[in-house]
């Protein structure tokens, strides 16, 4: 499912319209350590967060990561903002929490997700 | 790139990352593998933002040659006074600022050792730290050592298949009309040597013959001195061959060392290392394909290695500087010597058994008709002690001591040879017969050998990843699994894989073709 889809279906408001809105998304991680964060990101991973500053944006751009979710309707500051579109990287907000963010982001994904075999 | 250089500015959290980013594009004009540049930068990453949080200033220096990309992160700042607390998952000592920024998690130096190769870190408290770490370019790298002292003779191979049963740790493959030695599994014993009809798997000196008239040192297994049939003591065929290799009218001492009398001093360390070691019993690293076979399949063991580097490595620091020709008696010894971390010109040389002996047996004295006793006592068993030796041996012997079966023991010596290096393939005497000839007539100590610690620390080895991605490694599994299950499960080797789950994998490697096992009827096989 494509990173703008995907902010469609969780209902999340998306600041960075763009170059990442296509790509598709295979995997979702959440957390609020960046070391964490930076393990396991990859360049089909949509990274969730808690953390709404540039260093998330940061991550993003070292390991190809198209796509992150703010959550609990945080507002990215003017700073992360202009490091998102510079990056071309997709930051989008979710109204939910971080757990409800997950929850809904995992419906969307296992709903289509083939069979591994 | 030769060398790049980036300055970090403490606590500018708002540039953090700048350096690595800056590398990145560096990496990615070299075209450096996707894989390589993703650890590169989780490492440089974590180290930058390290003196972000804690320094001054410092700065990353990043340099390609020889194959590995080295960095080098070194600021000027608190430093840190306990390193090893440091280097423990979860310990941090950021601020709360950090803290906020989602930083000092206390995984910082943790994931930099897990995403480079070799990893090194110094620090003066009140003064500054440097961390320096290195990423191997070539991919197979990521798998394992990347190197081992086997060579392959493609041209002899007949097809015996004996390799593929004998290696113990699976990593010999026949696909195709040559052996294959899958590097991250292979541990640089002799096992593929020893049963190989053919001579295709062997090893190789870095010069074909003695130093003679040089003025270097030439260093031997106690092996070799018993070579030559009954009624030639030891003394005999070293003061032999010290005459060989002519020059100054030194002691045959001194121009030919024993490794023996090393090993006789690293048994020795290995003993005091027992009487405090905490994890018993102590296992000697006397033998460095033991070890590698300890890091390949027992990793829980790891503990149990007294921290001494193998006899060949205690020598060739002893020599250093001068010429030194080892006389190896086994891929791993030869690697041991040769494939320096450093990745520099080897600093010594290494000659196989055969061209010693080719070269000494017609300067050789006739034999005594009665058995050459030397006049040294032989020294009495070591109670102490349990010498292992042979694969099949250890194999059983480590699954004991993993078991936690082994409570009776202090210290094991393992040996992947039978006999030790007295049964090394590339000798000739059997090994009992060898082993009992030097026990009977010994050269006597050498007062200089001493043993010296381990430089490299023992890891476990990662073995295969299957995809640097998690998700297609996932589902890597899952074909190899479904796969393993299709075939008949009999792991006959014919196909030149040991096992069929072996087979599997290859498959989904793209290492053997799907249709390789040659048991299945055709219509069984997977389209």
């Amino acid at each position: 499912m494509t990173l703008a889809e995907l902010a469609a279906r969780i209902g999340a408001r998306v600041y960075t319209p763009g170059g990442a809105a296509a790509v598709d998304v295979g995997r979702v991680w959440a957390g609020d350590r960046i070391s964490d964060l930076l393990n396991e990101a990859v360049d089909n991973v949509l990274l969730v967060s808690n953390l709404a500053s540039t260093h998330l944006i940061r991550v993003a751009e070292l390991m190809d990561v198209p796509g992150i979710c703010l959550v609990a309707g945080r507002e990215p500051d003017a700073d992360m903002l202009a490091a998102a579109r510079a990056h071309g990287t997709l930051l989008m907000s979710s109204p939910y929490g971080l757990f409800e963010t997950c929850g809904r982001l995992y419906q969307c994904l296992s709903a289509e997700a083939p069979t591994v075999r | 790139m030769t060398t790049v250089v980036y300055q970090i500015e403490g606590g500018d959290f708002e540039h953090g990352g700048e350096a690595s980013r800056r590398l990145k594009e560096q990496l990615k004009r070299l075209g450096a593998d996707p894989a390589v540049v993703r650890r590169a930068m989780i490492a440089a990453y974590e180290a930058e933002m390290n003196v972000v949080i804690h320094a001054v200033r410092g700065e990353l220096r990043a340099s390609l040659q020889n194959g590995q990309l080295d960095i080098e992160v070194s600021d000027t700042g608190p430093g840190i006074p306990d390193i090893a607390a440091a280097l423990r998952e979860g310990f941090s000592t950021a601020s709360a600022r950090a803290r906020e920024l989602g930083f000092g998690a206390g995984m910082g130096l943790p994931n930099i050792r897990r995403n480079s190769d070799e990893f090194a870190i110094e620090s003066t408290a009140g003064q500054g730290t440097r961390v320096r770490f290195s990423i191997r370019l070539r991919p197979q790298t990521l798998y394992g050592t990347g190197r081992h002292g086997l060579t392959i003779e493609a041209d002899r191979c007949r097809r015996s298949l004996r390799c593929v049963h004998a290696c113990p740790t699976h990593a010999v493959r026949v696909l195709g009309r040559r052996p294959e030695i899958l590097d991250y599994l292979c541990i640089d014993c002799t096992a593929c040597v020893a049963v190989c009809p053919t001579g295709t798997l062997t090893t190789r000196g870095t010069r074909a013959g003695l130093p003679a008239g040089e003025d270097a040192v030439v260093v031997v297994p106690a092996a070799l001195l018993v070579q030559f049939g009954s009624g030639i003591a030891p003394a005999q065929v070293r003061a032999a061959l010290a005459a060989l290799l002519g020059g100054e009218a030194a002691a045959p001492s001194a121009r030919v060392w024993v490794l023996e009398a090393w090993e006789a001093a690293l048994r020795a360390g290995v003993r005091h290392y027992a009487e405090t070691a905490a994890a018993l019993p102590v296992i000697s690293p006397a033998c460095p394909a033991a070890v590698n076979l300890i890091e390949t399949r027992y990793p829980a063991l790891i503990p149990h290695v007294a921290p001494l580097a193998p006899a060949v490595e205690a020598v060739r620091a002893a020599l250093a500087g001068q010429r030194a020709v080892f006389v190896v008696t086994c891929p791993s010894q030869r690697t041991a010597l040769l494939g320096d971390a450093a990745g520099g010109p080897p600093l010594v040389d290494v000659l196989l058994p055969a061209a010693v002996q080719a070269a000494l047996a017609p300067h050789l004295p006739a034999a005594a008709a009665r058995p050459a006793v030397g006049g040294t006592v032989p020294p009495p068993p070591d109670a102490d002690l349990l010498r292992v030796t042979g694969l099949p041996h250890l194999l059983h012997l480590f699954d004991e001591i993993e078991g936690r079966r082994v409570r009776d023991v202090r210290v094991v010596e393992p040996w992947a040879c039978a006999e030790g290096c007295f049964g090394s393939p590339l000798l000739r005497e059997e090994p009992c017969l060898a082993r009992h000839r030097w026990e009977t007539a010994p050269l006597p100590a050498d007062g200089a050998a001493r043993a010296v610690p381990r430089v490299r620390p023992l890891a476990p080895r990662p073995g295969l990843r299957l995809d640097a991605d998690m998700g297609k490694a996932i589902q890597k599994l899952a074909r190899i699994d479904t796969l393993r299950r299709e075939l008949p499960g009999a792991d006959c080797g014919e196909c030149g894989a040991p096992t069929c789950a072996a087979l599997a994998e290859d498959i989904v490697l793209g290492r053997a073709a799907a249709g390789a096992c040659v048991r299945q009827r055709p219509q069984e096989k997977a389209p």
